[in-house]
């Protein structure tokens, strides 16, 4: 009996010595299915991402630390969820994860590139897990140069997404002056330290400044450049019955001044009805002037409101952390979400 | 592009919606000054004195003008003026610039210093017209001395008339009255 319950302690201790082993071992049968999506692009072209996202599959498949889905399948999800082109399709973690378990893998990576200025390029991406339905890890890098430098880093966050450290030979490949611009970036941007701005708050921003300017900058062109001349054409208007106002305003101080002062009867006579039109034109261009202004302020809200609906949604306006004011094409309703 | 660019390069632009943000003043005004005839309740055609009331002080010279509100065109006229015998004295009459032409006007004054001015003045024709083109002028000028204190009333009197170039009698509905207060 005695021995029996000494086998038992026995067993007991070596099932605890090993267990959080056994822990892993389960943990390592998630898989390593990978699905990698189109990359987003914006304002570069449809050709261009195309092929740096299946440059970046190659060379994660390259490492075999995944095993990454072929650009066929993964590229079904569009069928799924057909979208826009103009918006990122699916950034937000809930996306992903639906489309990871429509595609049968374990991680699903979304990413897009985004041209930031005349020769700046940022790429951006989010590892997803499917199984633990989070986000693992996410990755920014900054480009600064032409397509080459763009393919060197996304070779290079190939191989920070495999967890890989990034070898030397990518590094001594690179154009040494574009790395060094890019680094000065990096450095003026660590004076700055500003907290990241949505894409939709920035675009709201820039076109309560100018009109016109965030549909421009989120490459609405037309709409952007239908707002910025309307308001500039009827800010010329407001110029033009200002200045009219300006010289009916002079000829009327003018000419109440010297009927103020004036004490010969003749000439008080003829001041009277100059005095009255000039006062009338005044009001005239005054009104004409309010009349701008009410339009004008109509349509500068209407810039506002359209240059926000029109930016792309990125990371902070996918319903995670902030708020987002959408269309619904399915329910043809414009729904305001908050969430904290 | 960023803000910054776009700011740059659109500045012209932000000028130009600035001035959407424009509105002024509208202009308000009172017509009241008092030798404005329009203040002076007269109704047109008219003859009143310019200015209706004066303060001067005594042995002081002082004038007044005969003024036509609103007048149709006229050749001549006979202004018959009433004032205070004893109060003021009249020392000259000058023709103003209704009856103006490229010739000077002929006039004739009958002062009776009996406080009644009899005022004859014709228009002389030129090779432009042969009367005037009416309007709100001065007929003329009248000077005044002031003999003794007190206040006096200028009037004018049944007598005043005016004439077009055809001797026909041109309407004048309304009569001012001048005020001379003596210290």
């Amino acid at each position: 009996m005695m021995s029996i319950i000494r086998g038992i302690i026995i067993l007991q201790f070596v099932c605890f010595c090993f267990a959080s082993e056994t822990t892993k071992a389960v943990s390592l049968k998630t898989g390593s299915q990978l699905a990698i999506l189109e990359f987003e692009g914006w304002a570069i072209s449809q050709p261009l991402t195309e092929f740096l996202t299946e440059e970046f599959r190659e060379t994660v498949r390259d490492l075999k630390i995944f095993q990454v889905q072929d650009r066929g399948i993964t590229n079904k999800f569009k069928i799924f969820k057909p979208r826009k082109r103009d918006y990122w399709s699916c950034w937000s973690e809930e996306c992903a994860l639906d489309l990871g378990r429509k595609l049968g893998v374990n991680y699903v990576l979304a990413g897009n590139i985004q041209k930031k200025g005349d020769d700046e390029f940022l790429i951006k991406g989010r590892l997803f897990s499917v199984d633990m339905e989070t986000i693992l890890n996410e990755f920014a890098m900054n480009s600064s140069g032409i397509t080459d430098s763009l393919l060197l880093e996304m070779k290079k966050m190939a191989y920070n997404v495999s967890g890989l450290p990034v070898p030397d030979t990518l590094s001594v490949g690179s154009d040494l002056s574009q790395v060094a611009t890019s680094e000065d970036i990096k450095q003026k941007r660590q004076w700055i330290q500003l907290p990241p701005i949505p894409s939709k708050i920035k675009a709201l921003m820039m076109s309560t400044a100018l009109p016109g300017s965030g549909q421009i900058w989120a490459e609405k062109k037309y709409p952007g450049y239908g707002f910025m001349g309307t308001e500039a054409t009827l800010g010329t208007a407001a110029l033009i019955a200002y200045l009219q106002y300006d010289k009916a305003w002079g000829g009327f101080e003018k000419t109440y001044s010297d009927y103020q002062k004036g004490s010969d009867p003749h000439e008080l006579i003829e001041l009277r009805p100059k005095i009255i039109q000039y006062a009338a034109d005044t009001r005239k261009y005054n009104a004409f002037m309010k009349n701008i202004r009410s339009v004008g302020l109509s349509i500068w809200a209407v810039n506002m409101v359209h240059a926000y609906l029109v930016a792309p949604s990125d990371d902070f306006f996918d319903g995670e952390y902030f708020f987002d004011l959408e269309y619904k094409t399915d329910v043809n309703q414009v729904q305001f979400n908050v969430n904290f | 592009m960023s803000i910054f660019n776009l700011l740059r390069v659109r500045i012209p632009v932000l000028v130009l919606c600035s001035f959407i943000f424009f509105t002024c003043d509208d202009a308000t005004y009172d017509l009241d000054n008092p030798n404005d005839p329009e203040n002076m309740d007269l109704e047109p055609p008219a003859l009143f004195f310019h200015p209706s009331e004066i303060d001067t002080k005594l042995d002081s010279s002082f004038s007044m003008q005969l003024y036509g509100l609103k007048l149709k065109p006229a050749a001549a006229a006979h202004l018959d003026i009433r004032y205070e015998y004893g109060s003021v004295q009249i020392d000259s009459v000058v023709a103003d610039t209704f009856f103006q032409s490229l010739n000077d006007p002929f006039q004739i004054v009958d002062d009776d210093s009996s406080g009644t001015l009899d005022y004859f003045i014709y228009l002389l024709p030129d090779t432009v017209a042969e009367m005037n083109e009416g309007g709100t002028w001065s007929l003329a000028t009248v000077y005044f001395t002031a003999i003794s204190t007190g206040g006096s009333e200028l009037l004018f009197g049944e007598n005043t008339k005016l004439r077009d170039a055809n001797n026909d009698s041109v309407a004048v509905k309304s009569f001012g009255s001048g005020f001379i207060n003596v210290e």
